[in-house]
């Protein structure tokens, strides 16, 4: 069995009068160290799907598998403790609690863990280590910049050694350099961590860095190959792509 | 799992303003309720201990409950003495006070006049009336008076209006005040003596209100009640003093009802200073509360953190107030119509108060807790 399997998930919406139905009977199979990006038009539940995952939202139907736990089934205390033990989630706007450092933050996790706490404070040196901010673990939100709150985001979400961790467009509000930063940290979490990555975007750019690029249309996954920036003095057209 | 400690005490800080203003709105609550509980509680204590299981008082069937009302004869205490047996007796002196008491006006050097409660009586009273102990000044002579501790505040004048030396007026006479007595917060401290004699002089009255009677081990309520039901030519009644004052404390039954109502609605107007402070303070934090929920925290634990900012607060404002009740309203003097007790800010007050306070913060901080926990997870980590 795959890292995270779904089997038959349909997920509704009531907007006013009228049923969305942005997942229908989907299946969905990730691979333990994979990185998968998955892109769509907006309103095609990327989030939703993310969410489910998750476990902060509940299928109407299907299954959801994460490691050989049916977290479809689990009731919402054992989710939350489920979500401690097993996941870590990147948040777009980061989502830092303003009256804790840093340090603090990326503990957060780890308060929900049994550990010592010898191994609670190497653990979230490493996890800021890792996302290049041992300098600024002191620091409050307010005192940071858009990339370095999402730095201290994504070592709150590997701190706990998560079975998978999923990123709602964790790019999303950050200027193109910051970005692009932001896109190789994940990768090389990724790489060498072997941390398996969900990760929902709009930017076709951050799509890239994925090992699988999937496409959900119409409420099924497509799957995207890879496309790679054609030198310009190979092509006649500037800035062209092509398909791997 | 619960969040850490820094995370609630941090969060106060978060609106300094609105802290700072629900802060001071839950002192004052507290406050309020101090004083109402300092209110009841000294009224308790002062009717409570104003009676002495081992005396029995006599006087007038006509009076009811109101001695001050009451005018028996002159020579009731002598028929008394005769008659029953079992009154204490020491170095030939037999403890039966005779007392003529009464409220009148009573002018200060100042021309302050305020109604007082005057107390004829004779150097048997003290020995009858154990609790009371001169603490300044010597027993009235003549054309003087000695004064409670609180008949300042019956009096409704300053401390220094009745003070050693200074004259006071009633009954068309001149009294000079030779001293100050204490009695453990009992009804007496109201009070102003002076020698029975004197008193009947002024007031023209050959009578007495009552009769004080210290009665020994061998001794009977039952048998001077007897007595008295007995002699009904007399038209007197005895009961037990602790009886008298279990009777004036039924009769501010409704008082203490109402202080209590007070305190329930004062209470109830702090739970929406806090309710009010806890919907602002959660309102603002909705996707950080599912962040939380999406980390992995349970419901509980957050509503706790939550509870927990409301009773620190609150705690903050009980432990402000209780300080300002201990050192400004502990023994402050109250008038009322029987006399002036001091306001008690006991062990039951501050653990009523105290109470009270944490309670306000528990109940304000709980409906928004849950209020905020009731928003899907998904839907509010998005909310701006």
């Amino acid at each position: 069995m795959a890292l995270v399997e779904l089997r038959g998930v349909s997920k509704s919406f009531q907007k006013g009068d009228e049923t969305i139905t942005p997942l229908d009977d989907v299946d969905l199979s990730i691979e333990q160290g994979e990185f998968v990006s998955l892109m769509g038009p907006s309103g095609t539940g990327k989030s939703t799907l993310l969410n489910l995952v998750s476990g902060i939202d509940r299928v109407d139907s299907g299954t959801i598998f994460v490691d050989g736990t049916e977290i479809t089934e689990l009731s919402r205390s054992k989710l939350a403790d489920w979500r401690a033990a097993n996941l870590g989630y990147i948040f777009q706007t980061h989502n830092l609690i303003p009256v804790l450092t840093a340090y603090e933050n990326v503990e957060l996790p780890t308060l929900l863990l049994k550990l010592s706490s010898t191994e609670r404070r190497q653990r979230v040196e490493l996890a800021l280590e890792a996302v290049g901010l041992s300098d600024r673990a002191e620091h409050y939100p307010r005192q940071l910049s858009g990339g370095q709150e999402q730095r201290v985001g994504i070592a709150r979400a590997i701190v706990s050694h998560p079975k998978v961790v999923v990123a709602d467009e964790p790019t999303g509000s950050l200027d193109t350099e910051t970005s692009e930063q932001i896109q190789v940290l994940l990768q090389r979490l990724n790489k060498e961590l072997n941390i398996t990555m969900l990760m929902v975007t709009h930017d076709a750019e951050a799509a890239e860095i994925a090992s699988r690029r999937l496409l959900l249309q119409n409420g099924k996954f497509v799957e995207r190959e890879k496309t790679v920036l054609v030198p310009e003095d190979q092509t006649p057209a500037s800035g062209s792509v092509a398909t791997q | 799992m619960l969040l850490p400690w820094e995370y609630g005490v941090r969060n106060l800080a978060r609106r300094p303003l609105r802290t700072l203003l629900t802060l001071i709105a839950l002192a004052t609550v507290v406050m309020l309720v101090f004083v109402v509980v300092g209110f009841i509680r000294g009224l308790e204590r002062s009717l409570s201990t104003s009676g002495d299981d081992d005396v029995v008082l006599v006087y007038s069937v006509n009076s009811e409950e109101n001695i001050e009302n009451s005018a028996i004869a002159a020579q009731i205490p002598a028929l008394l003495t005769a008659s029953v047996g079992g009154t204490v007796s020491r170095f030939g002196m037999t403890h039966v006070s005779p007392e003529l008491y009464m409220g009148t006006r009573v002018k200060n050097e100042l021309d302050e006049a305020g109604l007082g409660l005057v107390r004829g009586v004779t150097l048997a009273t003290p020995l009858v009336r154990r609790s009371v102990r001169l603490v300044e000044g010597s027993w009235p002579r003549a054309g003087e008076v000695i004064v409670g501790r609180l008949a300042a505040a019956k009096l409704g004048s300053s401390e220094d209006a009745i003070a050693l030396g200074k004259t006071l007026e009633f009954e068309g006479k001149q009294w000079t005040v030779s001293g100050r007595f204490a009695s453990g917060g009992s009804a007496y401290e109201s009070e102003i003596w002076c020698r029975l004699e004197d008193f009947q002089a002024a007031t023209k009255r050959q009578d007495l209100s009552l009769v004080a009677m210290l009665l020994s081990p061998e001794g009977s309520a039952g048998e001077v009640s007897l007595f008295c039901k007995e002699r009904t030519d007399l038209e007197i009644r005895a009961i037990r003093e602790t009886d008298y004052y279990a009777s004036l404390q039924q009769h501010y039954r409704p008082v203490r009802l109402l202080a209590w109502s007070v305190v329930v609605m004062v209470s109830a107007a702090g739970i929406f200073a806090g309710l009010n402070m806890m919907y602002g303070a959660v309102a603002g934090r909705v996707r950080e509360i599912a962040t939380l929920q999406a980390v992995g925290f349970r419901r509980r634990a957050i509503v706790l953190s939550l509870v927990q900012e409301g009773v620190l607060l609150a705690a903050s404002g009980s432990l402000l107030s209780g300080v300002l009740a201990l050192t400004a309203l502990n023994g402050m003097a109250v008038r009322f119509t029987m006399g002036a007790f001091a306001l008690r800010i006991d062990s039951v007050a501050i653990l009523i108060g105290c109470g009270v306070g944490v309670l306000l913060g528990v109940v304000g901080a709980l409906p928004p807790a849950l209020k905020a926990l009731r928003s899907e997870v998904a839907t509010s980590l998005k909310s701006v």
